[in-house]
């Protein structure tokens, strides 16, 4: 017991003394985490709305794939895209790998199939009457997407916040596309298994509280919008 | 004026004939009640009159001219015609905001939006709610705010889904009073649905019964009450 609250307070202190290791690492995981949402989000999103809003033959099997795509392991992302960019593979010419582009590479591709299912869930919940209502009220096919988007906004936050969530806390890419290279490459979750494997766990502790207290306030963030919606 | 001519007109579902009405003529600042059993088909035909929906068969002429049921100008005859719901929705957003959605899409200028905003909220009572969120409302208030929605955009026809069926008595006089008054001020054609015999008789002027998609009668309303001979046309529903 005395190993857990020991790295808890010394991992508070580091955490109150800003450590510039630390920080570092923290700013390489919300930069490469927040690109690959945006990328992810202006991939998936119109992908998600589309699917859910027109008909057109395949529409089951298209969300169908996108289901199965939820499950992809992060290794077999980290594999397929290493076969891509390593340096025998079509795009080896490009340098990527072991880059922080590699990383938001094969992040996109684990989180673009969340956002998709995501915005299509809130979408498709979206009450029938809106479209009739929008319709009825002289709108043409692009005003009426707008106003289920706009009926669906906070169903695509939650997309989105999902998204980043999942990124932020995932090893495999950032580990095999990444390489783990001290500020550059060097994420959280990279980091914390680095720290474990060399038996240090109060930087794994303090970059943990980080990770977990990040998590917590953008959910926070996204209550506070909803809950301004409900008032 | 004739404003809607229907002629050998159906629509079907899955081989079932839902609406089959060999001719209906609506003319134009009339008051008309829809009424019929539920499954007689008014929602449908109050769909296709709302260039909705299309009919499986036969033509619908709409100001004289024959509409062609394709999207681009079943969209801009959606301009001339809207429809109120049997339970209305209104966005996510202000009362205001509501209101506004239809007049932008006609690309009314700023200044004459929010006096058309205005105006229409005072005419159903709700100009101190404008800046309420919408989704907040009452089903009264509601119905009210939908109301405005519809004819602040100043269509030619107002088609109303059983407009007072979930609303309280007070609320129902009110909309009948609006309704009155949208028609004789602003002269807009009104069609809605109703199970409800003494409203037809209060606010309409002419009664159309449909039953298992067909009309069975087709009247102005003074036929049904003044005379027993007049009473004989009121079908057993």
């Amino acid at each position: 017991m005395d190993l857990i609250f020991d790295s808890i307070l010394s991992a508070i202190h580091l955490i109150l003394s800003l450590d510039a290791e630390m920080m570092n690492i923290v700013a390489v995981s919300l930069k490469v985490s927040a690109a690959s949402t945006l990328f992810a989000g202006v991939l998936g999103v119109p992908l998600g709305f589309f699917v859910a809003f027109e008909s057109f033959p395949g529409k089951r099997l298209v969300i169908t794939l996108l289901n199965t795509l939820l499950a992809l392991p992060t290794v077999v992302i980290g594999l397929f895209v290493y076969a891509f960019i390593s340096r025998r593979g079509i795009f080896g010419a490009l340098d990527l790998l072991y880059t922080q582009k590699a990383m938001v590479i094969g992040q996109v591709i684990l989180v673009l199939p969340i956002v998709a299912t995501f915005t299509i869930a809130a979408i498709s919940r979206i009450d029938e009457r809106y479209r009739r209502t929008a319709m009825t009220l002289g709108a043409n096919r692009l005003q009426t997407a707008g106003v289920i988007f706009r009926e669906a906004r906070f169903g695509i936050v939650a997309a989105l916040v999902a998204s980043f969530g999942r990124v932020i806390a995932e090893v495999g890419i950032s580990m095999m596309l990444g390489g783990n290279a001290r500020g550059f490459t060097r994420t959280m979750t990279t980091a914390m298994a680095l720290e474990y494997d060399k038996g240090q766990f109060v930087l794994a502790v303090a970059l943990g509280i980080i990770l977990l207290s990040l998590s917590f306030g953008l959910n926070l963030l996204f209550n506070f919008f909803q809950g301004r919606y409900d008032r | 004026m004739s404003l809607y001519r229907l002629s050998q007109l159906t629509k079907t579902y899955r081989n079932r004939t839902v609406l089959d009405i060999p001719f209906l003529e609506i003319e134009q600042g009339r008051i008309y009640a829809l009424m019929g059993p539920n499954g007689a088909g008014k929602t449908t035909l109050l769909n296709i009159l709302g260039f909705l929906g299309a009919p499986s068969s036969g033509s619908v002429h709409f100001r004289s001219h024959p509409v062609q049921f394709t999207e681009p100008t079943l969209q801009a005859l959606r301009k001339e015609v809207v429809m109120v719901d049997q339970h209305p929705i209104l966005f996510t957003t202000t009362v205001f905001k509501n209101l506004e959605f239809g007049l932008k899409i006609r690309q009314i200028i700023k200044s004459d939006r929010e006096r058309m905003i205005t105006e229409s909220l005072e005419m159903v009572g709700m100009q101190d709610f404008a800046q309420a969120p919408a989704h907040r409302l009452s089903g009264g208030e509601t119905q009210r705010v939908a109301l405005a929605r519809a004819f602040s955009v100043a269509p030619k026809v107002l088609l109303c889904d059983e407009p007072t069926a979930n609303v309280d008595e007070e609320n129902q006089a009110i909309i009948i009073r609006i309704l009155r008054h949208i028609n004789e001020q602003k002269k807009i054609t009104i069609l809605f649905t109703t199970h409800d015999r003494p409203q037809a008789a209060t606010l309409a002027q002419q009664t159309v019964f449909l039953n298992r998609g067909k009309i069975t009668t087709n009247a102005p309303e003074s036929n049904f009450y003044p005379s027993p001979i007049g009473a004989k046309l009121l079908p057993n529903l």
